[in-house]
């Protein structure tokens, strides 16, 4: 029951407002427990006979009195709960995504963002309910069935009060019971649902496939068990809900039907007035909300033990990279990046994904890794950039431990652009000027120019203002690359690691890109008496064979090393893969040539018809 | 997405499903009378106990006694009628949905390419999950709400004017001013929510990226950057919430005092009534009881308005999509010649707009069991004459002639039987990989499919799978490498058992060494059969009978690659291009 802590140090720190909210939500109610009441006493005043207009007209101002300040206190009473639950929501959404901006790729890797997601959302939304409809309902409810029962217990007959009431204390009682089966059964048709959508995506997204083998009527028969299924599953949902909302009111007539005999005979027997049985029978019918509220509190809290673990879980969760607190020194980064005898493997796995792995990379100069899908190479920017923490000791820069700089110093020294090229919805100008809070348009533009996508953008219908994403352009490999490479360029750090970031780029302009870089290197090098130190990792030879020296990594170990002659000239593995992928070079030509030379056709093709289609959409959506 | 606005008879796609349940529709109906009947009784019942039993000189008590047990047998009835009417309107509902949602899909099943080249892929999907949900909850929300409501109003409004015409008529005059304010504060409460949906949105799809790029926003240290982003929207959230809110209490507290103040009304001039002995207090009473029952049924049919417009639009959109022709239509009687494998296109053109040529004029003959080879940029036509062959496209002009039959005169089926076509993503369905393999027709035996993966060397990492052919593959077959899923495609070919194959870049995103491997599957899969293979490496079609160079949608070169290098044009160029890297070397 840790969790309880979350809402316990909330209802805490506002504990005067929840005072004040929360008995303004029950007066209100009791108030309201007073009309029946009242009504009653009228009907025995109007029987008697002894009703004069100035009696009339007081009972009539009490009652507007009473229905005046019960709305007005119940109302603001539960304006005030809900807008400190909804604050709730906002200030847990809040907590966590401060924390998950801690969690390093570890955490990422064995958590589905999906499932993050939900917590954000369902169990927040739980979390709310139980704070601010869970608070009022059970205030609310539980004040006005406490003020009627004694009222009429007190003042007409608990008997009759028993056999009223007693048939609606079933109705929490069906709420907590059915309530539960209920939403699961709602669940499950929603789920049944989804598996449908899913077919229909496979199918749609596959309709190739479909057509050309001709398979129609075998998706069609896998569609059409999926909503059987739905159907099945809707129908025990139904056959549950129906129950329910058969079994409530069934309730309330019963008690009806107990005043309505039980207190008939009390009054023939002139046990009670026809005032009470008046106020009884409107009792019973008043009482029906408040009581289907209660139980459905009691489930409300059920839910939220679960919600609210989760969330405190998540927010308990120790971040695996941190600041050292001791021996940090807080000096910004320089010099040359040393890595020294690196072995490394994950906590879960038992296999070394690096071992003994040593190089130096000064400034101005460039280092290439090149290896095959699971040598090692992405780990090992990973553990330079601290995504996970090296073992001590074993890189360095400028001659100190990278564990013992401020994460935030680190970071702000390395320039990095990822495999995927990975791009924020936002605007063109805020993805290369990413480093900044407010980019600089002119740099912007000049980063864009180096990378050979600055034509590219100026092509986008708002150019550097226009959105990358579903709402704006959707942009190709390649074009996500250099635009990833732009950004890097933006940042203007002393450290760059590029990791396999222009797989999708065609080798001619990976060749101008890499030669802008070094120019730009060189000349920043003449600026400041030094360059830029940077880290090439590819698949692609061409990427690396200008660098100053290259490492090949193989199974997580460096089996060869030097500059791309001297490789060559070892005639080992670099020099078959160079004359491999040399004589790949004609392809990738081609490659070239649809990656970015598709648009430049006269005459429209395909794809850019179906980019126009996009495009007039994308308008009419506009 | 047309500018036109859904009308109001889009509902009509419902009528002929609704037809069908026209006899059970009816018997809800009067259910649903019967029940409101009952449940509306009770303040009538009050007045009479109390007029006629209670307030009179000699109190009855047998006959309150026989009143309610009757009153007890009636409320069980109803209860059970409750239940039975929900169940059978519910039943109703699930069952059309149940039948439009296969109409539709079998429907979309028929369409040709174009209309999924043209219609994005989530707009169909929506279409078939969404659009027909809301349908259901036309039926299953809307239906049964409102005419429960719409009873309830009238049977109150006729209880009253028995009751006493007069104070009857009063209670009316609330009538207007209490449908205005449900209406306002649905409308209101309607846009307050679409812009709290909307913000949600924007924050879940802000968390979703941010989540997903975490590694940059830390590699480029702007976690307080992104934080403040978030916290812009998660307020902008917090804000149209608390606003949501307050309308809800505003509406529901109005309500609440309305109720109050039009008893405390009924009261005043009712009570003078009483005491000058123009009505009986029991009717005073059941007008109180009546009064307070007035605003429900206004809420809930004011609150299903939202439903009724959503399935409008809904149907709208099913109905245009049920509209929708083919643009492939099956010849009647059309019969499958016997296949060879032969492939004739005669003055092939096509088009996918009108004005703009993709293909132009294209001739070429292909014998059975002949290897062509098609090479050339994006956009130069390979994949066309492919969308020409498998009739995913009919030409514009010109006909495509297999085996001597125009294929539109084949049957369809048939000729997608008869052409195989592997292409570079392979579409993997959920279930197990022996069901992906024989596309879930059970009755291809187990052991054919067997057969077919140990032919193109799938079966060992087959077996190497958790529940070797029976493992089911997740979504998306992510847990399957590139060439692993190609394998699976491969073998999947083979049951099929085509005569004619097409190779739709299928190496393409392989690496080279598992595009070694898979070039022996290849090779045995198409033994036999007319191959025709599209591919951006040179490599992969070095080896072809044929290769045809395609340039803006014509065969500029054609010939086998000594040929093609001898007439040192563009084939030769593209081929030279690597020779000089490899001479930089």
């Amino acid at each position: 029951m840790s969790g309880l802590r979350i809402v316990g140090s909330y209802f805490r720190q506002h504990w005067a407002l929840y005072t004040v909210g929360i008995s303004m939500v029950g007066g209100g109610s009791l108030l309201a427990a007073q009309i029946p009441g009242l009504l009653g006493r009228v009907t025995d005043s109007l029987r008697d006979g002894r009703l004069g207009r100035a009696e009339m007209a007081g009972y009539v101002g009490l009652i507007v009195l009473i229905a005046v300040v019960r709305v007005a206190t119940g109302w603001g009473g539960r304006v005030l709960v809900h807008h400190k639950g909804r604050e709730l929501t906002y200030q847990l959404r809040k907590e966590l995504f401060e924390k998950w901006s801690t969690l390093t790729p570890s955490y990422y890797h064995s958590h589905s963002i999906g499932d993050m997601i939900s917590h954000a959302l369902s169990d927040v939304e739980v979390i709310r309910e139980l704070v601010s409809q869970g608070l009022n309902q059970g205030v609310s409810g539980s004040a006005m069935f406490l003020g009627a029962t004694y009222l009429m217990v007190v003042h007409v007959d608990w008997r009759l009060t028993l056999a009223g009431l007693g048939p609606l204390l079933f109705i929490p009682l069906l709420v907590k019971l059915l309530g539960p089966q209920i939403r699961l059964q709602s669940q499950r048709s929603q789920e049944a649902l989804g598996a449908m959508a899913q077919i229909t995506e496979e199918v749609i997204g596959g309709i190739r496939t479909v057509k050309a083998f001709g398979t129609e009527d075998v998706v069609i028969g896998r569609f059409e068990g999926r909503v059987d299924a739905i159907v099945a599953e809707k129908m025990r949902f139904v056959h549950l809900s129906a129950l329910f909302g058969a079994l409530v009111p069934l309730m309330v007539n019963l008690g009806f039907i107990f005043v309505l005999g039980y207190g008939g005979f009390l009054m023939t027997e002139k046990a009670i007035s026809l005032g009470d049985f008046v106020a009884f029978t409107l009792f019973v019918a008043m009482l029906r909300m408040p009581l289907e509220q209660l139980g459905n509190v009691i489930n409300i809290v059920q839910r939220s033990v679960a919600s609210l673990q989760r969330i405190d879980e998540l927010l308990q969760v120790v971040p695996e990279v941190v600041d050292r607190k001791e021996a940090l020194q807080d000096l910004p980064l320089q010099g040359s990046i040393q890595v020294r005898g690196l072995s490394f493997r994950y906590p879960s796995s038992e296999r070394e994904v690096l071992q003994d792995i040593s190089f130096t990379v000064h400034p101005a100069q460039t280092l290439g890794i090149i290896g095959a899908m699971g040598s090692g190479k992405s780990t090992l920017a990973n553990l330079l950039l601290r995504m996970s923490d090296p073992p001590e000791g074993t890189v360095l820069v400028g001659g100190r431990d990278i564990l013992h700089y401020p994460l935030a110093r680190l970071r702000d020294a390395i320039a990095y652009v990822p495999q995927d090229g990975f791009l924020f919805s936002s605007m063109v100008l805020e993805n290369i000027g990413f480093s900044d809070e407010y980019p600089d348009r002119e740099r912007v533009e000049c980063c864009a120019k180096i990378t050979a996508i600055h034509e590219n953008i100026l092509g986008f219908p708002e150019q550097y203002d226009t959105e990358i994403g579903d709402r704006g352009v959707r942009l190709s490999g390649g074009q996500k690359q250099r635009m990833a490479i732009a950004r890097m360029i933006y940042k203007d750090a002393p450290f760059q690691i590029m990791d396999d970031s222009l797989s999708a780029v065609d080798t001619s302009t990976e060749r101008r890109i890499l030669e802008n870089l070094r120019e730009l290197s060189n000349s920043s090098s003449a600026d400041e008496g030094k360059g830029k130190a940077t880290i090439i990792i590819s698949n692609r030879l061409s990427a690396v064979q200008h660098a100053d020296e290259i490492v090949v990594l193989e199974e997580g170990r460096i089996v060869e090393r030097g500059n791309h002659s001297r490789l060559i000239a070892l005639n080992g593995i670099y020099a078959s893969q160079w004359f491999m992928q040399a004589g790949q070079f004609e392809e990738s030509e081609l490659d070239g040539v649809d990656a970015e030379g598709g648009r430049d056709h006269t005459t429209p093709d395909l794809d850019a018809e179906m980019e126009a289609l996009e495009a007039g959409r994308l308008e009419e959506a506009l | 997405m047309s500018s036109a606005t859904p009308k109001r008879g889009a509902l009509v796609t419902l009528l002929p499903y609704m037809k069908a349940h026209q006899a059970k529709l009816w018997l809800v109906f009067f259910l649903v009378v019967a029940v409101v009947v009952i449940e509306l009784i009770q303040p009538w019942l009050v007045k009479e106990v109390i007029d006629r039993y209670v307030t009179v000189a000699k109190p009855d008590f047998n006959s309150i006694l026989v009143m309610s047990s009757a009153y007890l047998g009636l409320v069980l009835v109803a209860f059970g009628l409750t239940y039975y009417q929900e169940v059978l309107l519910q039943r109703i509902g699930v069952s059309i949905v149940r039948s439009l949602r296969l109409d539709l899909f079998r429907h979309i099943q028929r369409l040709a390419l174009r209309y999924f080249d043209q219609t994005s892929a989530g707009r169909i999907i929506t279409n078939v999950v969404s659009d027909t949900e809301a349908l259901n909850n036309f039926f299953t929300q809307f239906l049964s709400n409102t005419l429960r409501g719409i009873f309830s109003l009238l049977l109150i409004m006729f209880f009253m004017l028995r009751l006493d015409t007069v104070i009857a008529l009063y209670c009316f005059l609330l009538l207007p001013p209490v449908v205005l304010l449900a209406i306002y504060f649905q409308k209101k409460i309607r846009t307050v929510n679409a812009e709290v949906r909307h913000r949600l949105g924007v924050v879940i799809g802000f968390l979703a990226e941010n989540l997903s790029g975490m590694s940059i926003v830390q590699i480029f240290n702007q976690e307080l950057k992104q934080q403040k982003a978030l916290n812009e929207r998660n307020r902008a959230l917090l804000e149209s919430t608390i606003l949501e809110n307050r309308w809800f209490l505003c509406f529901f507290n109005i309500t609440e005092l309305l109720g109050d103040l039009a008893i405390a009304a009924l009261l005043w001039f009712g009570g003078k009534e009483v005491i000058g002995g123009t009505i009986s207090f029991g009717i005073l009473y059941a007008f109180i009881g009546y009064i307070r029952r007035f605003f429900q049924p206004i809420n809930t049919i004011s609150q299903q308005m939202n439903i009724l417009q959503s399935s409008i639009v809904a149907s709208d959109r099913i109905s245009r999509t049920l509209q929708e022709v083919p643009d492939i239509q099956e010849l009647m009687g059309a019969t499958a010649p016997e296949v060879t494998g032969k492939i004739q296109l005669d003055g092939v053109s096509l088009a996918y707009r009108a004005g703009y040529p993709i293909l132009h004029n294209i001739n070429l003959l292909i014998r059975p069991g002949e290897r062509v080879g098609f090479v050339g940029a994006t956009g130069a036509g390979k994949s066309s004459i492919m969308n020409l062959v498998t009739r995913f496209y009919d030409v514009t002009a010109g006909a495509v002639i297999i085996d001597g039959k125009d294929i539109r005169e084949w049957p369809l089926e048939a000729l997608r039987r008869s052409v195989g076509i592997v292409q570079q993503d392979v579409m993997l369905f959920s279930g197990s990989i022996i069901d992906n393999i024989r596309f879930f027709q059970a009755d291809i035996s187990e052991e054919r499919v067997r057969e077919a993966c140990r032919l193109v060397g799938a079966e060992p990492f087959i077996l190497r799978q958790p529940r070797g052919y029976e493992t089911m593959l997740s979504e998306r077959a992510s847990t399957l490498s590139a060439g692993e899923r190609q394998l699976l495609s491969f073998a999947r070919v083979l049951i099929f058992d085509p005569r004619i194959l097409i190779l739709d870049e299928a190496t393409a995103s392989l690496d080279s060494r598992t595009e070694e491997v898979l070039q022996e599957a290849i090779h045995r899969v198409s033994a036999g059969r007319t191959l025709l293979v599209i591919a951006h490496r040179l490599s992969t079609v070095q080896q072809m009978d044929t290769i045809c160079v395609l340039e803006q949608g014509r065969i500029v070169e054609s010939g086998t690659h000594g040929e093609l290098l001898r007439q040192r044009g563009y084939y030769w160029r593209l081929h030279q291009s690597g020779m000089l890297l490899e001479e930089a070397a």
